[in-house]
């Protein structure tokens, strides 16, 4: 029943999936080497995201502006509040002045149709910012909570983000317009403009992160953080600066990955918690430390979910899932580590 | 009979009042039940430390199992209760077996995979009903009393959540209960006095299974129907969510955590359309919110807070200590035949041969980096020697694991002083004899193992006393000094009255008239015939105590002898000069 | 130890207290109706709808105050069966609505029995309501039974020559109810269904369902899920170039489907309740002045073209209560358990009302109470809806 077009079509799927889970295990692990947050609501930029493009499509101000503006004035209160005043300066640019700023180019350019470039464009910008701007609020006052408590702490953000989301955007899903619609005959096999398009960005976006870790100062101090955070601070490098740089890289990924994922599927203002489980999953299967092992890890997940779309769509998310625990076993067993390093 | 049985039994008897609105006592249910799910993460995530995503599944095996039993074959709805134990801890056991070698992380995400996977399997069972579940099933009765009444199953999850709420607190104040502690941090130190690990994890898992199996019993009678959706990922969230925010670590935290999730909820739906208005749906953005305010204002949960002086737990004070064991008859107690060690390309130890006799005090000494700590650990199971033999009391301990040669009498103490940080210091001695004592879980729940508890604890105090920190024994073990801490070590390992005795660096951090305290217990320990291996920084220390020297330079052997002929090397001066220019 | 006592005191003052405060009246002057919807969670889009509606719901009915109290489960079991009880013991509630979705209001059967509340529910499956027993005795829905759309849907495919047909739906209840009737009315009728694929609504992909259906080669396809998820099959069929007829069910019927399906669902066959397209219902039909009404007061509150047959099922519910409420007065008085009992009679004794899906006739075996009157096929033609004749 399953001829080459169809493996090469099934494959193909999974490669665009398995990207874009990618991603977010990307943003994933450089959230948890650096603060030990497992950051779920990174589904919810996601899917915000893509909400905002597909909205932007129809000349609509993004509806979730006013989240940006509020929780900016929050992140404003409650950084005032722990640090006592000081430096009230910066701190009012990055979560007053920064926000209204980007409402007020959305409120302009909103309605202009100005093309995909800038309409995806905007859609990032919008969103990302909220990265840190919850960083500030929920994780930032938490510096030495275990990672039991902060993962429950994000869960905390990721239901009040999916109430957000139901607020601000409806319960009904949108699709965004494609990059390109082009179609490419290759053999037994077609390929989407979307699919190349998102196969590139993926590809672009890695690049552009090895760059900046390897190239940058900010990114080996990040890096830094990631090997060892306690070193980090004797030489430094602030623990807070690092989370809340950390936090915008994750902000930005989440953002491309749901500009990437709105013309390929309808988005839900809760559809991003099953994308970025994917994309926690392989990040868990690569230690929440290796970058490339993720990204293969994520291609792996995607590919398998496909096949296991054709082959037994009723247990397709039974077998994702279970297809890991012989993986964790295999790791587990290689490593053999016998405590928590934290 | 204890404060808090007074308070549960007023809970059981409370929803008779007359006046009781019936509502609060429907909220009571809510609340007994996921609190009962949530003790058995404290014990599972608060006091072993694995985070479990799986607890609202294995909460499904129960209430299906309850469902199966009562409406489809029609059976008695009490036989229930022993399918739903048998369901959830056999599905524990098959998980367990599975996925509980793995460490920290990767077990958490394990069970994520397990809760998306149980789900599905409710949703794709036709025997389960599938999506709509199965639903009629009939209410428990009692003697032809239809116990339908809200409060009237309020009694019996009232009971329920008395008698879990003991056993869980007889078995966190057991032998197991310690080894259950020590699984958080201290594995290391447990192994070492002979807890078998994967033993005391299976043990934590299959417990909190068998609370979520009851748990689902309960739930599956007071709905009187089952469907897959309470027994997803999100309800296993849920159930985390309440454990930590009520304090993972603490018993009553479970029942906080659970009565402020499920009240504040309830409040919320009363309150927020009064300030929202009617159209608005809020309360999973207030309710998250509300989540991270208190995490940051409490990142221990709510509970220390409440109780802060969180009393620790009383144990059985006995007079009469465990008799020592008889002692090996061999001469010759640990023997070391060319140990080798490499990690990567650097080689740790080589050629590595020592003997340890009946009665003696053996130093074991080298300059920083040569190896000395590598070849405790090889010694004492910690690690395994690439090649090489280890004899133990006349025995092959090649390859055995620390647990194994605990059972062959070695004990040891750590360079970094590992107590566990959630037991007292008498606790901490009291892991120590963990292998004296054999009382299995079920007789700790049941309170069978006090005779042999107060013994363990008279022989933990009788260790403690040899150490001089009787008077601290029931200060929390992570607060005392680092010297003491190094003190309480010895302690631990001496509870387990051992022929060998490993110490490492027993004498940093202790002041002069400690060491010389020291100095007598161990000559008294060699005296009554105890073989005593010792890693020493202090010279002074090391030289006047030690029967024989091992020096080590660069994992090897250069020189041994009684102190005076090792005063005398050339080899050792060299050693100590290079390493000191 | 002194804290712990304070408890314990504490908690006995409270209860003692409540004592005082419970001064709740038997029976009240106000007719309290308890409704629970899932106005948030995966069903938020059909709870949504029906919250809404409550606005439009009566003040009075008879000359009698009537209090409508509205609480979210999200699509839950515990919760609804909690909104449930939370209505009934704190509010003293005559009659519940809801919940929306099949699971959660099966979960609430055992409550309506046990309490003697009649029930409304604005669910789909007919699992609800069959086979009649004790527990469903209290309890009506209003959406049609999956099992007369099914008829509907197998009769077109039947009439247009269909042999083969494909099914791919939502792995939820809404889905597997769908695949029960389906598979039961195509064997009635020698159709053959090539393969059954399942899709979960957050999915982002369907690709692998979607070759497997069409290596199947199915004459038409059936896809079964709820609001916009149902288009992303659709769409994929399309591009990847299926040509044959594809249906849908009455879950899909609001605006936002057909502005995210786009040219993708042109042509797309499904069985709805009239209301979807009252207005190209013949005046003759008494169901189109009702529907109307309805879709004039919502989009008045809402914006206009916002009403969808969703939040119809919850107004539908209303329009049942609000028949038998006069009878049930002149038994009892509100509040009162004679009272919810004459209610649950009148709406079974209802005969021939007019609702926005249909004309509801009750009986003591059908507490539904449409039949082929309560169901129309329409296609959509220019992202509109298009009545077949």
């Amino acid at each position: 029943m399953m001829d080459l077009s169809i493996l090469l079509a099934l494959l193909q799927d999974g490669v665009v999936s398995g990207a874009v889970y990618g991603l977010l295990a990307l943003a994933l692990v450089l959230v948890f080497a650096v603060t030990r947050v497992i950051l779920i609501p990174v589904g919810e930029l996601v899917s915000f995201t893509a909400l905002t493009y597909a909205g932007l499509e129809d000349g609509q101000i993004p509806e979730a502006l006013p989240l940006l503006l509020a929780l900016g004035a929050l992140a404003f209160l409650r950084g005032a509040l722990q640090d006592r005043g000081r430096s009230l300066g910066s701190l009012a640019l990055q979560t007053l002045v920064l926000p209204a700023a980007i409402a007020g180019c959305a409120v302009l350019i909103a309605p202009l149709h100005a093309g995909i470039a800038v309409q995806a464009g905007l859609a990032i910008a919008v969103v990302a910012p909220m990265a840190p701007l919850l960083y500030r609020i929920a994780f930032r006052p938490l510096p030495e909570a275990s990672v039991l408590v902060k993962l429950i702490a994000a869960v905390g953000v990721h239901l009040a983000l999916t109430g957000l989301g139901l607020l601000c955007f409806g319960p009904e899903g949108a699709r965004g317009p494609a990059f390109s619609d082009a179609v490419l005959t290759l053999g037994p096999m077609i390929l989407t403009g979307q699919a190349v398009w998102v196969i590139f960005c993926t590809t672009a976006a890695m690049a552009a992160l090895w760059a900046f870790f390897r190239l940058s100062l900010a990114g080996a101090a990040l890096r830094a953080t990631a090997i060892n955070r306690r070193g980090a601070r004797l030489v430094g490098i602030s623990p807070d600066r690092s989370g809340l740089l950390a936090f915008w890289l994750a902000g930005l990924i989440a953002g491309l990955s749901g500009v990437l994922i709105a013309p390929l599927t309808t988005v839900y203002y809760d559809g991003g918690f099953l994308i970025g489980l994917k994309g926690f999953v392989a990040a868990i299967i690569a230690g929440l430390g290796s970058y490339p092992l993720a990204i293969a890890a994520a291609l792996v997940v995607g590919v398998v979910e496909s096949l296991s779309a054709f082959w037994a769509s009723d247990f397709k998310e039974v077998i994702v899932f279970s297809v890991i625990i012989p993986v964790l076993l295999w790791r587990s067993l290689r490593h053999c580590a016998v405590g928590e390093e934290e | 009979m204890t404060r808090p049985m007074l308070i549960l039994i007023a809970l059981i008897l409370l929803p008779w009042l007359p006046g009781m609105p019936l509502f609060w006592v429907s909220l009571a249910n809510q609340i007994g039940i996921s609190a009962i799910v949530a003790m058995g993460l404290v014990v599972l995530t608060g006091i072993a430390g694995m985070t479990s995503f799986v607890q609202a599944g294995l909460m499904g095996f129960g209430a299906y199992a309850a469902a199966l039993v009562a409406q489809s074959w029609g059976l008695s709805p009490w036989l229930g209760l022993p399918a739903a134990l048998l369901a959830s801890g056999l599905a524990a056991v098959l998980m367990g077996a599975v996925t509980l070698r793995l460490s920290g992380h990767y077990l958490a995400l394990s069970t994520i995979a397990w809760g998306v996977s149980l789900y599905f399997l409710f949703v794709n069972l036709d025997i389960l009903g599938r999506n709509d579940g199965l639903s009629g099933l009939p209410p428990l009765s009692v003697a032809g009393y239809r116990l339908i009444d809200v409060r009237a199953s309020a009694m019996v999850i009232g009971v329920s959540l008395l008698l879990s709420f003991i056993a869980t607190r007889n078995l966190l104040n057991s032998r197991w209960g310690r080894a259950l502690h020590a699984l958080q941090g201290g594995e290391v130190a447990a192994a070492s006095a002979g807890v078998n690990l994967g033993q005391a994890r299976l043990l934590a898992f299959v417990y909190a299974a068998l609370l979520a199996g009851l748990a689902g019993w309960l739930f599956a009678h007071l709905q009187r129907a089952v469907s897959p959706n309470p027994f997803g990922l999100v309800a296993g969230i849920q159930y985390l969510l309440m454990a930590v925010l009520g304090g993972a670590g603490f018993l009553p935290g479970a029942l906080l955590g659970a009565a402020i999730v499920v009240l504040v909820n309830n409040w919320l739906q009363d309150l927020l359309p009064l300030l929202l208005g009617a159209g608005v749906n809020a309360e999973t953005v207030v309710f998250g919110a509300g989540l991270v305010v208190l995490l940051q204002a409490a990142p221990t949960g709510l509970w220390p807070l409440l109780a802060r002086a969180s009393a620790m737990a009383h144990h059985p004070q006995g007079r009469t200590a465990l008799p020592a064991p008889s002692a090996p008859n061999a001469t010759e107690l640990l023997q070391a035949t060319r140990l080798h060690r490499r990690f990567g390309g650097l080689v740790a130890v080589a050629d590595l041969s020592l003997s340890l006799h009946k009665g003696e005090i053996l130093g074991l000494i080298g300059p920083n980096g040569a190896g000395k700590s590598t070849s405790f650990n090889l010694l004492s199971g910690v690690d395994h020697p690439d090649s090489g033999r280890v004899m133990l009391a006349g025995t092959d301990a090649t390859g055995l694991a620390a647990p194994e040669m605990a059972k062959l009498g070695l004990a040891r103490s750590f360079q970094h002083a590992r107590l566990v940080a959630g037991l007292s210091v008498i606790e901490n001695v009291a892991l120590g004899a963990h292998l004296r004592g054999t009382a299995s879980p079920l007789q700790a729940i049941l309170r069978r193992d006090r005779a042999e508890e107060a013994a363990l604890f008279a022989t933990a105090a009788r260790a403690l006393d040899r150490v001089g920190l009787l008077a601290e024994a029931d200060r929390p073990a992570t607060s005392l000094a680092l010297g003491q801490q190094r003190l309480v070590e010895i302690a631990r390992a001496l509870a387990a009255s051992p022929a060998v005795l490993l110490l490492d660096e027993p004498a940093a951090g202790l002041r002069h008239a400690e060491k010389q305290a020291l100095a007598a217990l161990l000559r008294q320990l060699a005296a009554s015939g105890m073989g005593v291996l010792l890693v020493e920084h202090d010279m002074e220390f090391v030289m006047s105590l030690a029967h024989r020297l091992v020096v080590l330079d660069f994992g090897t052997v250069i020189a041994a002898g009684t102190p005076a002929e090792i005063r005398q090397s050339p080899a050792v001066i060299e050693a100590y000069l290079g390493a000191a220019a | 130890m002194l804290r712990r006592h304070t408890c314990i005191l504490l908690a006995c003052l409270l209860a003692a207290g409540t004592v005082a405060a419970q001064a709740t009246p038997a029976q009240a002057d106000t007719i309290k109706v308890g409704i629970t919807f899932s106005a948030t969670g995966p069903a938020a889009s059909l709870g949504i709808a029906q919250r809404n509606s409550v606005a439009l719901f009566p003040k009075q009915i008879a000359g009698q105050d009537v209090e409508y109290i509205v609480l979210d489960d999200g699509g839950d079991t515990s919760r609804a069966v909690a909104n449930m009880r939370k209505l009934i013991d704190e509010n003293n509630v005559d009659l519940i609505m809801g919940s929306t979705v099949t699971p959660a209001s099966l979960a609430m059967l055992g409550v309506a029995a046990e309490k003697q509340v009649p029930m409304i529910a604005t669910a789909a499956s007919g699992a609800l309501i069959a086979p009649m027993d004790a527990q469903r005795h209290w309890v009506f829905k209003t959406p049609q039974n999956d099992g007369l759309m099914a008829d509907a849907i197998v009769q077109n495919m039947t009439k247009a020559g269909i042999k083969t047909v494909a099914f791919i739906g939502f792995s939820d209840a809404y889905g597997d109810g769908w695949l029960n009737e389906f598979t039961r009315a195509t064997k009635a009728a020698g159709i053959e269904i090539t393969t059954v694929e399942k899709y979960a609504r957050p999915d982002t992909s369907v690709t692998g369902q979607v070759l497997k259906i069409m290596a199947t080669a199915p004459q038409a396809v059936l896809v079964a899920g709820s609001g916009t998820p149902a288009a992303l099959p659709q769409k994929t069929l399309r591009e990847r170039g299926y040509k044959g007829p594809i249906y849908q069910t009455h879950g899909i019927t609001n605006n936002e489907f057909l502005k995210v399906g786009g040219k993708d669902v042109e042509g797309t066959i499904l069985p709805t309740g009239p209301i979807l397209v009252a207005d190209q219902l013949p005046d003759s039909n008494p169901v189109k002045a009702v529907a109307l009404s309805y879709i004039h007061a919502y989009d008045a509150m809402y914006g206009a073209g916002t009403a969808s047959p969703f939040g119809a099922n919850a107004y539908d519910a209303m329009l049942l209560f609000k028949a038998a409420v006069p009878a049930a007065l002149s038994h009892a008085k509100p509040g009162t358990a004679e009272f919810r009992s004459a209610l649950r009679d009148g709406i079974e004794g209802l005969h021939g009302v007019v609702l926005d899906h249909g004309i509801a006739t009750m009986s003591p075996t059908d507490h539904n109470g449409f039949d082929t009157s309560a169901r129309v096929m329409v296609t959509i033609q220019n992202s509109t809806w298009k009545l077949l004749p």
